[in-house]
């Protein structure tokens, strides 16, 4: 198997060139550091986020009580009056409209985010009561209990590659886990006659500030941005690299002996892949160590290695492509930076850029490293799964393979041939 | 099975405009060592670059053990490059099996070569060092056994003795001189006229990318003539053509011709007729700052062809 040798020899390179590996995994470091540092407190500027609310939910009766609630217009009052921690600046501007309403404002980015309250809420609230209400009373008889259990799914909708929604809707995140603890805590309080607690109101209006709120920052939609980045700027290291072997008449030396393009490519891809796990790895410690709100757990971490990978081999690719047209390091460094940072301002690994359409369809989405970075977001900054991501790893996937086809051939024609 | 294991007809290779090879039609046969003897600059590495398919020429062809260049077997050539082409980070032993590697070297075969490979080069102490930790003159010993680890038919060394100390030189000659025993094809391009002589069993004299003579050392030399050489130097060359025009018109000589401001004359029994040779030179008025007398070589053959010395 000639590319396990390859892959060996580019491993050992690698491994022993310690200053080179040591430029490679800290100049990202610095990056995210100081990215870290001037985006880190921009949450802190206390901007109401513009929130559409759309409400299905049909009101219930509280047995009890008999009185007649809607649970969806109490979540969107409590919604409108939330303010940060310790300020006097509502979290969001909240509008009231319909789906169709909400889904154009936010293609359009008129709005931040959108939450679609669905009909059985206050069912589910109810349910939710009714079940505290037991486990409070006679926890035997709750647990024997077979009334069923209601949910509802609250939808926040949003587009994924705007740093609004991603900040509206880490705030709205908490504000509904705040929310159903609020309910517990209610009824909880009004079965058992806590002092001060009114029994015939399950919920009330009071706002009380959102915890952790105050902490999401801009960072935490940037930090992932800033591993794309990094994944990117190796697509430069990799063009240097099989430069160097051109430059220095090793791949000379190479292309005299049976080894095939496909050998170089893929005894290639095995080493940087592997930079790229240790790099997704250390970035990540790195943004989680100054601030980043890191969410999924070790779940997310693995999901993050195997995006990661894939946008490796992507940058790979792209670095074989840049290799196969200059003549020197020097070259291969220069057009390198020149593609890959502007590709991470295209990705939107800093910022989002306004879309560039080609055939009605994003520019940016042609770009395997924009599906990446949805990836690494959805699961790294919002603890999505692998069903959250499943389809920014496919395209990312097909696009990425689409590249190392072209890299491949572009590059087999071009240094592994005889020269012309 | 072909008598000559390469063949290149009629082949050109320009660069912008400039021929750097000019219409090389030549044949080399299985097991001889083969010398390119020219200048630096004189089209060797570009023609063998050519044979070994590293590069297309402009017009032409090659043929390979009767085969068209794209389909010969890799394996079959082993390439010593001229610059030192090596991974840096990697240690002798670990470049050794690479290149095995990349020639379908069976593992258990390829470690007795490299162990071989190492002892006949002297490196075996060096098997696990860095490359970028060895001296030039192991580099190079290295460089060669790259080319050789796969056991090829032909190889090709192009200007082998580069940068060597003499006594990395000597362990280079008689390596090449024992790859021809094992009967290997050997193709080398320098310009010490001393290698070519005592390593070819044929030599090519090649300047401005054209074949200038090819025939082996001996006939080469004998086809200028026998005899001595004599250089004498003046203390004022604008001296030269006069005592040129002297030492003619006794007529006591085979050649005699200015070369880079230095009078170069062949004769038989130079020694004897020295002291003519110096009573011409003082009828001239011309004084004497150097003499040498020596055999003729490789180089007079060239300065022969083309009246100039190879150019370093």
């Amino acid at each position: 198997m000639k590319f396990l040798s390859l892959a060996n020899k580019d491993l050992k390179e690698l491994v022993r060139d310690r200053k080179g590996l040591f430029f490679i995994l800290v100049f990202p470091i610095f990056f995210m550091l100081v990215f870290g540092f001037a985006f880190g407190g921009m949450g802190q500027s206390n901007t109401p986020y513009k929130l559409a609310i759309v409400n299905y939910d049909e009101t219930v009766t509280i047995p009890m009580t008999g009185e007649r609630i809607n649970f969806g217009n109490n979540l969107t009052q409590l919604l409108e009056e939330a303010k940060y921690e310790n300020s006097d600046v509502n979290l969001f501007n909240v509008t009231k409209m319909s789906e169709s309403e909400a889904d154009a404002l936010l293609k359009t980015r008129d709005i931040d985010a959108a939450l679609i309250i669905p009909d059985n809420f206050s069912e589910s609230v109810l349910a939710l009561i009714n079940h505290t209400i037991m486990t409070t009373t006679n926890p035997l008889a709750a647990s024997q209990s077979t009334s069923p259990d209601i949910t509802s799914t609250l939808i926040i909708r949003g587009d994924t590659g705007f740093i609004n929604f991603g900040v509206s809707q880490g705030i709205l995140v908490g504000v509904l886990a705040q929310y159903q603890d609020e309910i517990v805590i209610q009824t909880q309080n009004a079965v058992q006659g806590t002092p001060g607690a009114q029994p015939t109101v399950f919920l009330n209006s009071k706002v009380e500030p959102i915890e952790g709120t105050q902490n999401f920052t801009s960072f935490d939609f940037i930090a992932p941005g800033m591993i794309v980045f990094a994944i990117l700027l190796l697509a430069t290291t990799v063009a240097a690299n099989f430069t160097r072997e051109v430059e220095s008449g090793t791949l000379a030396r190479l292309k005299l002996s049976k080894m095939k393009g496909f050998d170089l490519m893929f005894g290639g891809l095995i080493p940087w892949s592997l930079v790229v796990v240790v790099q997704v790895i250390i970035l990540l410690v790195v943004a989680v160590a100054i601030g980043f709100h890191w969410q999924g757990g070790l779940n997310s971490i693995l999901l993050a290695i195997l995006v990661g990978v894939i946008g490796g081999i992507a940058s790979i690719a792209l670095g074989m492509i840049i290799a196969a047209f200059v003549t020197s390091v020097s070259q291969a460094t220069n057009l390198g930076t020149l593609i890959t940072v502007p590709a991470s301002f295209l990705v939107g690994a800093f910022f989002p850029l306004p879309d560039v359409e080609i055939f009605g369809i994003p520019f940016n989405a042609f770009l395997p490293w924009t599906h990446i970075l949805d990836a690494l977001r959805s699961t790294l900054t919002y603890g999505g799964g692998w069903n959250d991501i499943s389809y920014s790893v496919a395209v990312s996937l097909v696009l990425t393979v689409i590249l190392f086809a072209i890299g491949v051939i572009l590059f087999s024609k071009n240094r592994l041939k005889s020269e012309n | 099975m072909a008598d000559y294991i390469i063949e290149t007809q009629n082949i050109t290779r320009k660069f912008d405009g400039f021929k750097a090879v000019d219409g090389l039609s030549l044949q080399i046969k299985k097991g001889e060592v083969f010398g390119f003897l020219g200048p630096n600059g004189a089209g060797k590495t570009t023609s063998i670059n050519m044979m070994v398919g590293l590069l297309k020429p402009t017009s032409g062809w090659v043929i390979i053990d009767g085969q068209d260049m794209e389909k010969f077997d890799k394996a079959a050539i082993g390439v010593c490059p001229q610059e030192i082409v090596l991974w840096d980070n990697l240690t002798c032993a670990e470049s050794l099996k690479l290149i095995g590697d990349m020639y379908e070297v069976p593992k258990d075969v390829l470690k007795q070569r490299v162990d071989q490979l190492l002892e006949d080069l002297f490196l075996t102490d060096k098997a696990n060092t860095l490359v970028k930790n060895l001296s030039g003159g192991m580099k190079r010993r290295l460089n060669l056994a790259m080319a050789v680890v796969h056991q090829p038919e032909i190889v090709v060394l192009d200007e082998p003795s580069e940068g060597l100390d003499p006594q990395s030189r000597q362990v280079l000659w008689k390596y090449i001189l024992s790859l021809r025993d094992e009967g290997k094809t050997v193709i080398l391009t320098t310009h010490l006229m001393d290698e070519a002589d005592r390593l070819s069993d044929r030599v090519a004299i090649i300047d401005h990318g054209k074949l200038l003579k090819l025939d082996t050392p001996v006939n080469l030399k004998k086809e200028i003539g026998g005899g001595d050489v004599v250089e004498i130097t003046l203390s004022d060359d604008s001296m030269n053509q006069k005592v040129i025009k002297k030492i003619e018109e006794t007529g006591n000589v085979l050649s005699v011709l200015e070369v880079e401001g230095i009078i170069n004359l062949r004769a038989l029994n130079a020694v004897g007729k020295l002291p003519q040779i110096i009573d011409d030179i003082e009828e001239t008025g011309a004084r004497m700052a150097d003499l040498s007398v020596r055999q003729n070589t490789l180089e007079d053959v060239f300065i022969d062809l083309t009246g100039t010395r190879l150019r370093e």
